[in-house]
This record gives structure tokens, C-alpha cells and sequence, in this order.
């Protein structure tokens, strides 16, 4: 096995940068149809747990792509538009936790499960903080409004369903890790 | 295995256009549309985007079920997010003062207090919305159809990306299809087996980990054949030099005013939102 570099992008980051997208798209379309509105605004959109698992478990780039092009792609195929700084903010959920990709060696172990949740909730905080400012512009409403009405909803509804998510990926993962031989 | 987008070529107008000319104009387009919330300016590109569709020659056949898709979530996301909840408008809709009607109710054994208060800005709000992402849909909708999907990696590379990136976004738009099947199948591999996905019980953190078993086989799965793809890839040599592609795209003087077009009608809205024109409007009568 070749020795891991934290900014490689060769053959197998690009095969699953590919996979991560089209899946964060797949899913997020899917499971729109299955929208149930829980309490507040807090949405069920499981899919934002795809692009942190990318990342921790694939690197920083390939989690950057995953959360921006699978953003792009759901949005183009549901007719929503383009809209730029949310794809970026969706591309550093995934980007962040992909920063501890070099120490993520047992993904069934507690002590790496804890540090990639970490890792999650700065990623969604720092994602969805440049989407939601960027909104300050876009929409022409002012920070308090922003924070209040896109930072809070997003930040919340990402960080519980990555925080639940993220750890049954991590721990299927690291079954069928054996099984794939890598 | 690999199922891949329906294509089929009408030697429509549309489809003789170089696709770098036709993202381009699309995206142009978009700047040009994310800078109106005046409806007026919006029906004009309401307007514009369906005249794209009617030259793409596009059945009601092919595209209904993406145009369902489309009235679902924008049903669903003026509803919940204009007319219920408020969050998604801009700052000029919420400010409103013009009331239609009030209701204010306490939700049971939680006592948050809901409030319900539409207002006239807001009723027109989500009219303004409805038309936007109409006209969104509509540029974009036509893309997955008139595209033929073998010329995606050259095209994001005639548009400047390094050939890794272009490959990578090539095979992401492949890949969509296919993991659309792999999710139906195991949805209903899951309903055989009695997973009730729509039953709303539990709290939020029941609903979201009932998720899981549909989630986790879908990606275990697209993991597994990932390292399918990989070493098919390695064993052609991916990225050890300057890629070629089969698809050879040259732009025509049709291209270029194409392009011209786009960048005509982007310039013509930066000009016009700087003189003032576009912001959130409500028709005065309303108003009174």
C-alpha cells in the first residue's frame, strides 16, 4: 500500500470524487421526496452527511468536490439555479473534515470517531457561515437577519444529521475496508 | 453496471451550438436572472428560457417527470419556506406590513408560539419566486437532455479545467443514473423488507438514523465498485499524460453569438440593477 499524502489527487481521488458527487446529488434529490418537516426549520436531509464521510475517509479534495459539484448537480437537476457560495459552503463541509484524513487510521475506534465529529461541526460551521453571509448580498438582508434565518437553520439541520450519520458510515466503512482489501 | 442519461440527438437548433457556448450562455443567463426580484423583469426571462425549451424540440413526454420534480419542490419550498415560515424571503418581503391574514397558535405540550402572518409582500413574494425558478428550471432543464453526455469531459476541459478535474466531473455526471437506480432498488429491497420510510414517528433523531438503511448500502456500494472504476483506470494509464479526448469540439460563428447574446443580456442587467431597476416590486393596486 503506497503511503498516503493529505493533497494527492490521482486515479482514486478522482473516481471518488466522482462517486461522492453523484451520490450527494442522488441522495439529496432522493431523499427530498421523502421530506418530512420535523420541528422549526430544522429539515432531514441526510445526504449532508456524504461529503464529510468523503473527506475524512478520501482526503480534503475529494470532500471539497464532493459537497460543491454534488450541490451543483442536485441543484441543476431540481431547477433551483446555480447558487455559487452555497455550493462552495456545501464543498467545506466536506473539505474540513477531510483536513484529519492522514489521521484517520480506525474508523471503528472511538477516538477517531470523536475527532472526525469534531472536525464536522467546524465544517458546518465555517461552510454554512460563508453561504449564509454571502446571502447578505445576494438577498440584500442584513447580518442578523442572515444568522437568524440561514446560519441557525442550516447549521443545526446539517450538524444533526452528520453528527448521526457520519459515524454509521464510518463504522460500515470500516467493514467493507477489510473486505476491499485497502 | 452503468446505466447512462437517455440521449438521443434531434438535430435541434439547440444541439448544433458547441455545449462550451451553451454553458456559458447558461450561466451568464443565471447571473443575469439571480439579479432580479421585480417580476416584471423576470417574465422576460420567463419568457426567454421557454423559448429555449421550445428550440431544444423537448416532448411533454420526456421531460414530465423532471418538470413534476420541479412544481414538487417549488410547491414545497413556497409553502413551507415563503408562505408557512417566512425564512426564505428577502429582506424588502419580510418587512411588509400589509396583512391578509394573522393566526397565532401555541403548539401543543412543547408551548413555542407559531405565528402565522401573510402579508400581501409576501403572497406576491412567493409569486415573484414561483416565476424565477421557473425560468431557473427551465435554462437548466434542458441541459441533461440536449447534451450528449459523452461530450461533458470535453467540454469542461475546452472551458479551461485541468484534465483530472474535467474527468472527474465527466464521470460525476455518469454516475448520476446509475446511483439513481442503485438507491430505487435498495429502497425497495428495503420496503420488501417491511423499512416503512414515510411513517412519520419518533423524534428527529429517530427519523434521520432510519435513514441509515437506506443511505448506508447505497454508498458501501458505490465504494465497492469505486475501486472497480479505479483500477480499470490505472490499467490505462489515467493521468500520465496530457489526456485526449474522442470528442473534438470547435467552436462556429453561431457559437460566438450565442456567447455575445448571453454576455449582452449579463451586461444589461449589471446596468440596470445599478441604476435602481429590479429590486423587489409590488404591484401599487395591491398595495392599497
Amino acid at each position: 500500500m503506497e503511503k498516503k499524502s493529505l493533497w494527492a489527487f490521482g486515479t482514486r481521488e478522482v473516481v471518488y470524487a466522482a462517486i461522492g458527487a453523484a451520490l450527494y446529488a442522488v441522495l439529496s434529490i432522493a431523499t427530498n421526496f421523502l421530506q418530512i418537516p420535523a420541528a422549526a426549520n430544522v429539515s432531514i436531509r441526510p445526504a449532508v452527511a456524504i461529503p464529510m464521510f468523503f473527506g475524512l475517509a478520501f482526503g480534503p479534495w475529494v470532500g471539497l468536490i464532493t459537497g460543491l459539484v454534488g450541490n451543483v448537480i442536485s441543484d441543476l437537476i431540481s431547477g433551483y439555479g446555480f447558487w455559487p457560495w452555497w455550493d462552495l459552503g456545501n464543498g467545506l463541509i466536506g473539505f474540513i473534515p477531510g483536513l484529519i484524513y492522514l489521521q484517520m487510521t480506525d474508523f471503528r475506534s472511538l477516538g477517531d470517531i470523536i475527532k472526525a465529529e469534531i472536525m464536522v461541526v467546524v465544517g458546518v460551521a465555517v461552510g454554512m457561515f460563508v453561504a449564509s453571509v454571502s446571502e447578505i448580498w445576494v438577498s440584500g438582508i442584513d447580518f442578523a437577519t442572515s444568522m437568524a434565518t440561514n446560519f441557525v437553520p442550516a447549521f443545526i439541520s446539517n450538524i444533526v444529521n452528520g453528527l448521526i450519520l457520519v459515524p454509521i458510515l464510518m463504522i460500515a466503512y470500516s467493514a467493507v475496508r477489510g473486505r476491499s482489501g485497502r | 453496471m452503468i446505466v447512462s442519461f437517455n440521449y438521443r440527438n434531434r438535430h435541434s437548433l439547440l444541439e448544433r451550438l458547441d455545449p462550451r457556448a451553451r454553458w456559458i450562455f447558461s450561466l451568464l443567463v443565471l447571473f443575469a436572472i439571480t439579479m432580479f426580484w421585480d417580476v416584471r423583469f423576470l417574465l422576460f426571462f420567463l419568457a426567454l428560457t421557454l423559448g429555449q425549451y421550445y428550440l431544444a424540440r423537448l416532448t411533454w413526454r420526456e421531460t414530465r417527470r423532471a418538470w413534476y420534480f420541479v412544481f414538487f419542490i417549488m410547491t414545497t419550498m413556497v409553502v413551507v419556506n415563503t408562505i408557512i415560515t417566512s425564512s426564505g424571503t428577502i429582506g424588502a418581503a419580510m418587512k411588509g406590513t400589509h396583512t391578509v391574514i394573522f393566526h397565532q397558535f401555541t403548539i401543543p405540550i412543547t408551548g413555542w408560539i407559531w405565528e402565522l402572518n401573510l402579508t400581501v409582500e409576501r403572497l406576491w413574494f412567493a409569486v415573484t419566486q414561483v416565476t424565477r425558478i421557473l425560468s431557473i428550471s427551465a435554462l437548466f432543464l434542458v441541459i441533461p437532455f440536449t447534451m450528449d453526455p459523452r461530450q461533458y469531459g470535453a467540454t469542461f476541459r475546452g472551458m479551461g479545467l485541468p484534465d483530472r478535474l474535467a474527468y472527474t466531473l465527466d464521470l460525476a455526471f455518469r454516475f448520476v443514473p446509475t446511483l439513481g437506480r442503485d438507491f430505487q432498488l435498495t429502497l425497495d429491497a428495503q420496503r420488501a423488507r417491511g423499512y416503512e420510510v414515510e411513517k412519520v414517528e419518533g423524534g428527529l433523531f429517530t427519523q434521520i438514523r432510519k435513514m441509515a438503511p437506506l443511505v448506508v448500502p447505497v454508498t458501501m456500494n458505490a465504494i465497492l465498485s469505486g475501486e472497480d472504476y479505479a483500477n480499470a483506470m490505472d490499467l490505462r494509464c489515467f493521468g500520465l499524460r496530457k489526456r485526449t479526448w474522442i470528442e473534438k469540439l470547435t467552436y462556429h460563428w453561431r457559437d460566438y453569438l450565442w456567447i455575445g447574446f448571453g454576455a449582452l443580456l449579463l451586461i444589461a442587467s449589471v446596468v440596470l440593477s445599478l441604476l435602481g431597476y429590479g429590486e423587489f416590486w409590488v404591484p401599487s393596486i395591491l398595495l392599497q
